[in-house]
């Protein structure tokens, strides 16, 4: 399942990244392949929010849905 | 690879290229994420003096300013030491050049923070850590151990609240005590290994990062990404575990985020709150300051007073007609009155004095014409010094201020990054991503200052699309209120029109402008800080400094400008110029012939261009051919400077002469499909 599709509320765990700088990008952040996330909103147009380790941070719907989770 | 039995000896690493305005002073660099309160540190180090400039060779402005003996830098907020962007880009090459750098993090974020922490020490620089906002860790239950993060990172560390100047005057006994921390044997090994090849421990470590341009500069080819992602994961999992050893979390983790940050973001309040936050913005800058303040000083002080006293100086014993034009409450003319001074005002003095008189203390307005060409230039109708002084003095600061103030109330409450959240999905729609709100938003209010804003866009790419759409198609302050009276004037359906061509033109130019050049929108991907009040000493501050740097910089443009159609009018160019024009203007766009004159007023200042519309007494159909064309047109020559400037002579002048032929052209089929 990719994060795009994850309902407001519930939590997932990361389970594959995009290639890319991108890649480095989240490494950075905290969000590597066995974080937690939980989605905190989604926005009409695909950007979703989601709760990270005390951060709030908010993706584009194209990037969420490059990345893999599995739902908890 | 086999771990090398390499001893390391203490050594000094070369000091490599200078950075702009060198002196010989030992280099403090502050480095931070976003939001971590990085300028409220840097501010209280530098106290009132700060120079701004750009980064050679870059639009990311660099904070430069004195600290004791040091020259003491600030840094674009980053995540990590790296080239994704042009930020990072700048930062990086600050970084190298740093003597001792002061890394502040967030009390509150330090899995996130502590990854760039951690990322300077293994780039062997001297580095002492500001653990910010502990306050905000307290409220959270989080207990934070810094004597432990001394130990684990073997570099000073010192905790503060920032915001209440607690903790800071540690920082000098901080700096002073900054050195190289723990890093990994092998890594610091095998960069030693590369230190023939390149100048130093820190860019041996961003070659091995992938580092296309660090690697460039030492002519050998940067590390694969997987190399990078090898050295990120260790660096990652070395800091989760020093967190580990370090945060306690007291209670469950819980976000603490206060109710209206949530719902800042919510899809069913998200989008009325921006509209109401947009609406106090207008109420603000486009109601208080453009029209109630602008009135006064522009109208009353600047006209009124200034003016009105270095014409009747530079009329002293000069050769000058003066006509005296006595308005009613309504501004409607009630008498007149011409006189000519043959020596001036003050060699006739007693015939000025009776003219003085028989206005009385009736509101008036003087018009001053000097038979010398010369003080007709500097001083006359477009005189570039008296429209330059009114124009920048009494119109444009105080509408610069009042959105510069908006900008950092909304940059320091951390709405900002929300903002950009929200209209992320709209503003792709014109090839833009989320934080090119910014500059748009600015743009209403002046375009040459929002077309300085654009460099804090990421990607060349994002700079020019905004910078585009930013001449081409946002009307400014000065536009706006004549411009929406002569709609109001033309009816409600020329209004729709004239919005939905602006509006459709928008997407058109945008969408071609995404699909042409190469590169892709940078996907959204940010942390959205907590919201708090903003702290007033910190707003005033930035808007000072904003405003100053800003009016430095387009001071000179707008006077280049004023002076450049003085002398087309003395000289009788203009008056040419329009009658070229002609064909144009009544049989493609068919409208009066002096709307030409409109149309190159606007040049000089946009609020001419349309203010010169509103004598005509066009049709609606007309009105809004007119606006379409003026609108679209290139706006002041302020902003034409600086965009050339911004995006460099070809680039700005394809957009100049574009939107030229655009504006004409569009404004043309509008007329010819509605007359």
């Amino acid at each position: 399942m990719m994060l795009n599709h994850l309902a407001k509320g519930l939590r997932a765990r990361i389970t594959a990244l995009p290639d890319g700088e991108i890649r480095s990008q989240f490494i950075r952040l905290g969000l590597v392949e066995g974080a937690e996330v939980r989605c905190m909103d989604r926005l009409p147009g695909g950007t979703i929010i989601v709760e990270f380790c005390r951060q709030e941070i908010a993706l584009s719907g194209e990037l969420a849905a490059s990345i893999a989770i599995d739902q908890l | 690879m086999s771990v090398p039995s390499v001893e390391h000896k203490p050594h000094h690493h070369i000091r490599t290229e200078s950075l702009p305005g060198d002196t010989l002073k030992p280099r403090v660099v502050l480095v931070g994420n976003p939001n971590v309160g990085k300028s409220v540190v840097f501010n209280y180090l530098s106290g009132l003096y700060v120079d701004v400039s750009n980064f050679p060779g870059t639009t990311v402005e660099v904070a430069k300013a004195s600290y004791l003996h040091y020259d003491l830098f600030d840094t674009p907020g980053v995540y990590g030491v790296s080239s994704f962007n042009d930020e990072e880009r700048v930062a990086r090459d600050i970084i190298l050049n740093a003597d001792i750098i002061v890394n502040i993090v967030d009390a509150v974020h330090l899995e996130r923070d502590l990854f760039l922490t951690q990322q300077l020490i293994d780039m062997g620089k001297r580095v002492c850590v500001v653990v910010n906002m502990i306050d905000e860790a307290k409220k959270q239950k989080l207990a934070v151990d810094l004597a432990t993060l001394e130990e684990e990172l073997d570099v000073p560390v010192l905790g503060t609240v920032a915001i209440r100047k607690e903790g800071l005057d540690g920082i000098h006994a901080l700096i002073t005590r900054a050195r190289e921390g723990r890093q990994r044997e092998a890594l610091h090994a095998e960069l030693h290994r590369m230190l023939s090849v390149v100048g130093s421990q820190a860019e041996a470590l961003l070659v091995l990062e992938g580092d296309p341009i660090v690697a460039a500069r030492h002519g050998i080819a940067a590390a694969d990404a997987a190399r990078r992602e090898e050295i990120y994961i260790d660096r990652r999992n070395r800091v989760n575990r020093i967190v580990h050893h370090v945060v306690k979390d007291v209670q469950t983790r819980k976000l603490l985020s206060t109710r209206i940050g949530r719902a800042s973001v919510s899809p069913w309040f998200g989008f009325p709150i921006l509209a109401f936050v947009l609406y106090l913005v207008y109420l603000f800058v486009g109601v208080f300051v453009a029209q109630d303040v602008v009135g006064v000083t522009e109208g009353d002080i600047g006209k009124g007073i200034v003016e009105f006293h270095i014409k009747e100086f530079v009329a002293a014993h000069a050769a000058v007609t003066v006509t005296a034009t006595v308005l009613d409450d309504e501004d409607e003319v009630i008498e007149e009155r011409a006189e000519r001074f043959a020596n001036g005002v003050r060699g006739e003095a007693h015939r000025w004095r009776s003219m003085r008189a028989w206005v009385a203390e009736r509101p008036v307005e003087y018009d001053f014409v000097y038979e010398n060409p010369w003080l007709v230039l500097f001083f006359g109708e477009f005189g570039a010094v008296t429209m330059t002084l009114t124009y920048l003095i009494f119109l444009l600061l105080p509408l610069v201020l009042g959105f510069y103030f908006a900008l950092s109330v909304l940059e320091d409450s951390g709405y900002l990054p929300r903002l950009a959240t929200l209209v992320d999905r709209t503003l792709r729609f014109v090839g833009l991503n989320g934080r090119a709100v910014i500059p748009l938003i600015l743009g209403f209010g002046c375009v040459t200052m929002a077309t300085i804003t654009t460099r804090l866009l990421g990607t060349q790419r994002e700079k020019t699309i905004a910078t585009t759409i930013l001449q081409l198609a946002i009307p400014c302050s000065a536009q706006l209120g004549v411009i929406a009276a002569l709609l109001a004037t033309a009816g409600v359906q020329a209004t729709l029109i004239y919005t939905g061509v602006i509006f459709a033109f928008l997407v058109l130019v945008g969408t071609i402008m995404n699909r042409s050049l190469p590169g892709e929108i940078s996907p959204l991907l940010i942390d959205l800080p907590a919201m708090r009040l903003p702290q007033m000493n910190n707003v005033m501050k930035k808007t000072g400094f904003k405003t100053w740097f800003f009016m430095k910089e387009a001071s000179p443009w707008f006077f280049i400008g004023a002076l450049a159609v003085s002398i087309l009018q003395v000289t009788g160019a203009l008056v040419h110029i329009m009658d070229a024009l002609q064909p144009l203007v009544t049989g493609w766009l068919q409208l009066p012939r002096e709307a030409a004159t409109a149309f190159v007023m606007g040049l000089v200042r946009r609020d001419f261009g349309a203010a010169g519309l509103y004598d005509l007494s066009l049709s609606p159909y007309q009105t809004v051919a007119a606006l379409v064309t003026i609108t679209l047109f290139v706006p002041c020559v302020a902003s034409l400077m600086v965009m050339l400037k911004e995006r460099g002579l070809r680039e700005g002048m394809i957009i100049w002469v574009g939107s030229l032929v655009l504006a004409i052209g569009i404004g043309g089929v509008v007329s010819q499909v509605l007359l």
